[in-house]
């Protein structure tokens, strides 16, 4: 049942503060250093938002030392469970305006 | 020395010590009637006319056919044509909410911007442009990257905001911080009608004149009066601003 994966997703151990941190797109090293999460760890955490797309690959930046590295960005803004009927997650992604806002604005610092 | 876009509005440039910054946002605030849209075409139309350059006009607020309607209401007869010609861009409410679907317009918009042919911009409003955002948090975000792309498009763009001059007692709006410059138009009634007037409160880079100053809005847009005193002003307890 796919809502209570996604529940179970969201209820592992630092997978909330990875989304809460991924409003701007952040690297596994990032994420790991910020919120002192085992690199190993965050890399299996972002793998399983990834396939629930609540986390989404944002982008392939290049590092200082020239190599590549990739960022993410959480995908939703709100997720909101309701246990009326039968258990029912509902998922409300980012807005695709704000979305096409920020590709535009980062075209422009690599142009 | 700071490169300038000027309004060609009667009155205004002189105070603004010659223009706008050239790629600089300006908000024009005011209450409804104020004549922020009137200085909004005025802006463009001349733009056109006088320094042959092109703009674009975003607007929430109305469709096409009122916009012209309002242009040739204040006698710019060429309005139709410029907009014809693509001088003008007009992407009217009709345009801009397609389908209820703003993201898709605001990517043919992108690819305007990026075309270079065009110098001006109006936004009219930026009170409604911030309904597409969820919080405060993120107006200001998205107003700064928003302003930020017009800027590196060498846009230069006055927006329109519904907000009277500011009482002590009001908050002044995040919107006024996060632009380049600040225009009110402030209208008050009298015993014959309305008093208007112009307010230019900020202007980043520009040695600016701070006064307020009445304006008029007759044929040919606003005109604004530099002599203030030939005017009855109100007095200093009673200014709304």
């Amino acid at each position: 049942m796919a809502s209570v994966d996604i529940l179970r997703t969201l209820g592992n151990k630092y997978s909330a503060e990875i989304l809460d941190a991924t409003d701007e797109p952040q690297s596994a090293q990032d994420l790991s250093d910020e919120l002192d999460i085992p690199i190993a760890t965050c890399y299996r955490r972002i793998d399983e938002l990834t396939e629930h797309d609540l986390l989404e690959l944002h982008d392939n930046i290049l590092s200082d030392d020239r190599r590549r590295i990739k960022v993410y960005r959480r995908n939703v803004e709100e997720i909101r469970v309701d246990f009326e009927e039968t258990l029912e997650v509902s998922i409300e992604e980012r807005s695709e305006v704000t979305n096409k806002l920020d590709q535009a604005w980062r075209t422009l610092s690599e142009g | 020395m700071t490169e300038l876009t000027r309004t060609g509005v009667e009155g205004l440039d002189d105070i603004l010590n010659g223009g706008i910054v050239k790629n600089s946002t300006t908000l024009v605030s005011g209450n409804p009637g104020a004549g922020k849209s009137i200085l909004c075409l005025q802006y463009l139309y001349n733009g056109v006319e006088q320094f042959d350059e092109k703009g674009i006009y975003l607007s929430f607020e109305e469709n096409e056919d009122d916009l012209r309607e309002a242009a040739e209401s204040i006698g710019f007869d060429n309005w139709a044509d410029h907009v014809e010609n693509g001088d003008i861009k007009v992407y009217d409410k009709r345009k801009l909410l397609r389908e209820n679907d703003f993201s898709s317009s605001l990517e043919i918009l992108l690819d305007d911007f990026e075309d270079e042919q065009y110098d001006r911009l109006v936004l009219d409003s930026l009170t409604m442009f911030e309904l597409f955002f969820d919080d405060e948090r993120e107006k200001r975000t998205y107003l700064l990257k928003f302003t930020d792309i017009l800027k590196e498009n060498e846009l230069t763009s006055l927006m329109t905001n519904e907000q009277g001059a500011v009482f002590p007692d009001t908050d002044i709006g995040l919107e006024n911080y996060l632009t380049d410059g600040n225009i009110y138009l402030i209208q008050t009634p009298t015993d014959s009608g309305v008093n208007r007037y112009v307010w230019v409160a900020k202007m980043r880079k520009q040695n600016i004149e701070t006064d307020i100053f009445p304006m008029e809005i007759a044929e040919g847009g606003l005109r604004i009066h530099q002599n203030a005193s030939a005017f009855s002003m109100m007095s200093e307890d009673d200014a709304p601003i």
